[in-house]
């Protein structure tokens, strides 16, 4: 059977080539497209991460439901053994700390409301890779009076690099504290709405302005973005009983969930599209060779041929056609999505960002395995209503027809 | 593909079948639906042809001839009457007990070859065979270079259909419709396509085979000259059958009569009637 359906499928050079070139577009489709969407979620995780989270966040049990209002209530007294547990973590890259505060800034005409984190300037340096800086430089260890502020800060406040600012914020046994500070950078992040009110002080400077030795926050930066969630897993045991909660940035940044959900809705609009496509090319070229061949059909049946076997015939001559282009369609989606990577796709920025990316393709040997199986059970689909049409035809009417 | 049949579905013997029969048609009538009009094709036909003869259905188109011998091949079924071939009632058969009956019962040759483009000459006639599991690779080796050798085309057997001329191909379709052995040969116009020349020489080929092995040989044509090489003629007008003949030397002898019972030959060899 397979010789004979074989032989079928190449007997008409350029009706095959027509179908599978259909096969392999969508095969293509399917993988540049899906990589392209792949692309934007990864872009937007490691954008978060390395701009905003972390990997992970550890801190005391309520404080993501109430830290802002009631930051004291949530701070990490003595934060160095629980970062020295997770520092020995395999897999972990580095440990920081971070404490969060709300105030004022003052440009000496006139104050914002703003909402600060202290942290450890080397360290976040190290993580903060997706951080553009829009003037100036980042903080450094040696900043000890340093701030840096959101690009939307800058412009409400007209700052730049080399100005003179005054921090108002409460500190943890009530009094009002100031504290004057140099901006020394004006940095942006993927998020507009975040850049609007964030500063970044150095860790010391930002406990000495609140009172306090504690910390709000244990940020950890992963070798490996994907191992996010076993490592979470780990240092939930490892810390247990402690009332500490350990978050990934998935669950730190709602937003990303809801973008992904929202791309992924889009992008299964779009592979039902392209599998429609293929569907209707397929079977419309199937269809047409079928229809010519109605006589042979009647023969075979003549012949003793049950109609199980005809449509059997036709499935395998699809599931040969399928496999062909799909395994076609694979190699040159896969070849295409480099090339396009290779160039990068410029894009401006997304809603609710001032910062554009360069796009890539990524190769996601699921996605690819995913098109090719679409291509092979788009094509089988498409073959078995016609044939059973072919069959239903009696006999006798299907050989009338080579006449 | 095997094209053995269910035990269940196997076409019983009619009880009244008579050994010496290869076909036995009996009263059967074929309607179509043509619109709102209704067409007779064949109209209450009776026949029985006995085992080993070479017999012609004459007639011009639309007589029925065709439509009768569609109804032997079992490719379709009769709106009355019933067919008996072989000794077994077909009636009420599945398509896919008919399918398994016509791979071991029947071979066919057709107005237009209706070889398989995708096969060699070879393969072609290696292909009913499929349908009869028992027989290992080396028998059906020897079956179809015998008879690709019967037809005279064995050096033409790694041809295709496309590389081969009309009488060539007819030739490949005698040989496929043999390969299985069958007890009956229906060919439709089998020289319709060809010249004269050839088609004689196809006709001449299949006689010869008939004598040589006793396959029953029914074939339709309206040519005159095909018709003169037939040793049995029954001819057809208006879905009725009008006339029955025996050729003895050159010449027929007719037997006709519109009796009830199917009227006999003087030799009882065909005894067709309505």
């Amino acid at each position: 059977m397979l010789k004979l359906a074989l032989r079928n499928v190449f007997r008409h050079v350029g009706r095959t080539s027509l179908t599978m070139a259909a096969i392999i577009a969508g095969v293509v489709g399917l993988i540049v497209s899906g990589g392209f969407v792949h692309d934007i979620f990864v872009q937007l995780g490691e954008s978060v991460i390395h701009s905003q989270s972390g990997h992970i966040q550890v801190s005391r049990e309520g404080f993501r439901q109430g830290g802002a209002r009631e930051p004291e209530r949530y701070r990490i007294a003595h934060p160095q053994p629980i970062e020295k547990t997770i520092a020995a973590t395999p897999g972990v890259r580095d440990v920081m700390a971070r404490i969060t505060f709300s105030g004022l800034l003052n440009n000496g005409r006139s104050d914002l409301a703003i909402n600060g984190e202290g942290v450890e300037p080397d360290k976040e340096a190290a993580l903060g890779t997706h951080l553009a800086m829009v003037a100036g430089r980042r903080l450094r260890a040696s900043d000890e009076h340093g701030v840096m502020v959101g690009d939307g800060v800058a412009r409400a406040l007209k700052l730049e690099p080399g100005d003179r600012v005054t921090l108002m914020l409460s500190s943890e046994g009530g009094a009002v504290n100031t504290a004057d500070l140099d901006v020394v950078g004006v940095f942006r992040t993927f998020s507009k709405d975040y850049d609007a009110r964030a500063i970044r002080v150095p860790l010391a400077a930002a406990q000495d302005a609140l009172g306090t030795p504690g910390i709000s926050t244990i940020v950890v930066s992963l070798e490996r973005t994907e191992d996010t969630d076993r490592i979470a897993g780990e240092l939930e045991a490892k810390l247990a009983g402690q009332h500490l909660d350990v978050a990934t940035w998935q669950t730190l940044n709602d937003f990303y969930a809801k973008t992904v959900k929202l791309y992924e809705r889009q992008f299964d609009v779009l592979r039902a599209i392209i599998l429609l496509m293929v569907l209707l090319s397929v079977a419309n070229s199937v269809n047409m060779s079928l229809f010519e061949r109605i006589p042979e059909f009647g023969t075979m049946r003549a012949l003793g041929d049950r109609s199980g076997f005809i449509v059997r015939l036709v499935l395998v001559e699809c599931l040969v056609l399928g496999v062909a282009g799909s395994a076609i369609g694979a190699i040159l989606g896969v070849l295409v999505s480099a090339g396009i990577s290779f160039v990068g796709i410029p894009m401006p920025p997304p809603p609710n960002s001032d910062v554009g990316y360069v796009a890539r393709i990524e190769i996601v040997p699921v996605l690819v395995l995913a098109a090719f199986a679409i291509g092979v059970v788009a094509t089988a689909l498409a073959g078995i209503p016609a044939a059973r049409r072919a069959v239903r035809i009696p006999v006798v009417d299907a050989l009338r027809q080579a006449i | 593909m095997t094209g053995e049949p269910a035990r269940a579905g196997r076409p019983t013997r009619a009880p009244d079948a008579d050994p010496r029969l290869a076909v036995s048609v009996q009263g059967v009538s074929k309607e179509y639906a043509l619109g709102e009009e209704r067409v007779v094709a064949l109209a209450n036909v009776s026949l029985n042809v006995d085992r080993g003869v070479f017999l012609a259905l004459a007639g011009p188109s639309g007589s029925g001839k065709s439509t009768l011998l569609n109804m032997i091949g079992c490719i379709d079924t009769p709106t009355r009457g019933r067919i008996v071939i072989n000794g077994r009632d077909v009636s009420g058969r599945t398509p896919d007990e008919l399918a398994a009956l016509r791979a071991r019962t029947i071979g066919f040759v057709f107005q237009t070859f209706n070889l398989f483009p995708v096969l060699t000459a070879y393969e072609n006639v290696e292909y009913p065979l499929q349908h009869l599991p028992e027989i290992g690779r080396r028998e059906r080796r020897e079956r179809v270079l015998h008879f690709l050798d019967v037809v005279g085309l064995a050096d033409y057997a790694r041809h295709r259909p496309n590389q081969l001329s009309g009488g060539q191909r007819q030739r490949v379709a005698i040989a496929r419709a043999l390969v299985a052995h069958p007890q009956l040969v229906l060919a439709d116009e089998p020289t319709a396509n060809l010249d004269h020349r050839t088609g004689r020489n196809i006709l001449r080929l299949m006689r010869r085979i008939n004598r040589a092995t006793k396959v029953t040989f029914i074939f339709s044509t309206h040519d005159p000259q095909v018709i003169r090489m037939a040793d049995r003629r029954v001819d057809l007008e208006d879905g009725e059958i009008v006339r029955l003949g025996v050729r003895a030397r050159k010449e027929w002898s007719y037997a006709f009569e519109r009796a009830a019972e199917p009227p006999a030959f003087a030799d009882g060899e065909t005894q067709p009637g309505r």
